[in-house]
């Protein structure tokens, strides 16, 4: 089933939305127990050419110092932070500086070569946090309550078609373009028709998950020059199956429906926030509003600041 | 009139229906306070009362309800008086996908917009939408009536057997099987004595400038001789 959620801030202004997507989450938490995942975009602060990596290392002797020895041979780790997880796990945090953002993807697939050791992502303008169980024990290991930023996605996981783990955790994230991730509730049907002219142009999948596959579509519209707003309207239109996704990029959200109309979206906006959900109680977290807008079958709607 | 609150706030729809079960036994009215848009609400209830839901509800409210009035004072979610029986579900507000899915009788009333597929397979029934409704509104209709005073959208009557759809506004497109008829004066009666009772005043005039949907054949998919209708 899963739950999905974004807002937007639209004074641009840092505002408790780590709070608020963990209230909105919380609020689906009936459409999916397997994992939850945050993308609180705005609200790092990091220097031009920093960037923060987040990677998943498993408890025994030896690992993390191999990870950071694959991180320094390449940059110099400037700060670090382990958070501790689930089923003998570790959360290992480091900031570092690249030259440009190309070097990302490189230094990331350089770094999940090492067994035990998985780069959950790598950004420069939002923060990821994704992970195995309930939306409040995530928001507790993480502190999701105390992050500032200007808007964020968010997704609840009742698991399909791939494992659960803390990779499978949405949001997935592309690096065609910098920092567009996105949160997903449904099925792409013609899944190997999207991904074959996108390996063809030299795209980088990670897994057969479709919501790999959208993510990775819609960063390349947006890399050929797309504005959100029409990446998603041909998304639509390309895309077959049941669903509803959001996206999120530096300067905004939007959301898509399949054509038929089979995964639910609503949305709520006001002169400071437009918020998107898959139900109205998700809403309810962000403002109080009588005037609940659906999404119908094939639109698309986006803000962007 | 003997009347009691619940409130929703802490508990799960297992436990709310079980509480609103218990209490149509001995209350005429039962007002849920905090049902901040729970799902499933009263589903399956089966006994005459009436019940205000204070404020929006989730999926499925008045779920398979046969004889209870719910009125519901803010939104509500997908498939909104499912299957019901009998009764009515009043909505002040909006409404998603599929309200009043596959009802037998009883009559369902938006206020305001609706989502998709209004009044799929139903079979007997009213559905009153007091703004517009989306795609494939009354999709596979077996029966009873859908007014919609706003715009209905795309396929409206796809694959549309019995039934009819009398819409006030714009027809965006008809779905397969589905026709327009001329309203006729029986048509009007039945509006003029239907939509004042429920809080929707019309101008005289505007009940001539109702269209009717009504389904071209009543065997749309196993032939089409007249021999073979019915």
């Amino acid at each position: 089933m899963c739950g999905i959620a974004g807002v937007v801030f639209k004074d641009k202004k840092l505002h408790p939305v780590g709070d608020i997507m963990t209230r909105m989450l919380d609020a689906l938490q009936h459409r999916g127990p397997d994992s939850a995942g945050f993308s609180i975009y705005g609200g790092l602060g990091l220097a031009e050419h920093e960037y923060l990596l987040n990677i998943e290392v498993k408890e025994r002797p030896g690992i993390l110092e191999q990870v950071k020895q694959a991180v320094n041979s390449v940059t110099p780790i400037k700060k670090e932070e382990v958070i501790p997880s689930v089923e003998n796990y570790n959360i290992y945090r480091c900031k570092i500086d690249l030259n440009s953002f190309e070097e990302l993807k490189p230094l990331i697939m350089d770094i999940d070569k090492l067994d035990d050791v998985i780069v959950l992502n790598g950004s420069h303008s939002f923060e990821m946090i994704k992970d195995v169980g309930l939306v409040k024990e995530i928001a507790d290991r993480y502190d999701t309550y105390s992050k500032m930023g200007t808007h964020a996605i968010g997704h609840t996981r009742f698991s399909t078609e791939s494992i659960v783990d803390r990779y499978h955790a949405h949001p997935f994230q592309s690096y065609i373009t910098p920092d567009i991730t996105l949160v997903h509730n449904g099925q792409i049907t013609n899944y190997w028709k999207i991904r074959d002219p996108l390996e063809r142009k030299g795209h980088i999948f990670e897994t057969n998950n479709d919501t790999e596959c959208i993510v990775h579509y819609i960063a390349d519209k947006l890399h050929e020059g797309y504005k959100l707003e029409e990446a998603l309207e041909q998304s639509v239109k390309d895309m077959d199956g049941p669903f509803s996704y959001i996206v999120g990029t530096p300067n905004g959200v939007g959301i898509a429906k399949d054509q038929l109309g089979l995964r639910p979206g609503v949305l709520a906006e006001n002169d400071e926030v437009f918020a998107i959900a898959s139900e109205e109680v998700s809403l309810r977290a962000v403002m109080d509003t009588h005037d609940i807008d659906q999404i119908s079958p094939g639109e698309s709607r986006a803000y962007t600041i | 009139m003997q009347e009691i609150e619940i409130d929703a706030n802490s508990m799960v729809p297992r436990d709310l229906n079980r509480a609103i079960k218990q209490a149509a036994k001995e209350y005429d009215r039962i007002i849920i306070k905090n049902p901040n848009a729970m799902h499933y609400m009263v589903a399956g209830l089966t006994d005459e009362v009436e019940i205000v839901i204070d404020g929006s509800a989730g999926y499925f409210a008045g779920t398979m309800i046969d004889g209870a009035k719910i009125h519901i004072t803010e939104n509500a979610g997908w498939f909104p008086a499912d299957n019901m029986t009998g009764g009515e579900v009043i909505i002040d507000g909006a409404a998603g996908d599929g309200v009043g899915q596959g009802i037998y009788g009883g009559t369902v009333v938006v206020r305001r917009n609706v989502g998709s597929r209004t009044g799929e397979i139903m079979k007997n029934g009213t559905i009153i939408i007091g703004g517009n409704s989306g795609f494939m509104s009354g999709l596979f209709m077996m029966g009873g009536r859908i007014i919609v005073l706003g715009d209905i959208s795309d396929d409206a009557g796809e694959s549309i057997i019995r039934g009819t759809i009398y819409v006030l506004g714009n027809i965006k497109s008809l779905g397969k099987n589905a026709k327009i008829e001329e309203i006729n004066d029986n048509d009007k009666m039945e509006l003029k004595e239907l939509l004042p009772a429920y809080g929707f005043q019309l101008d005289d005039g505007k009940y001539s400038d109702f269209k009717k949907i009504v389904p071209r054949s009543k065997r749309p998919f196993y032939g089409s001789k007249d021999s073979e209708e019915g």
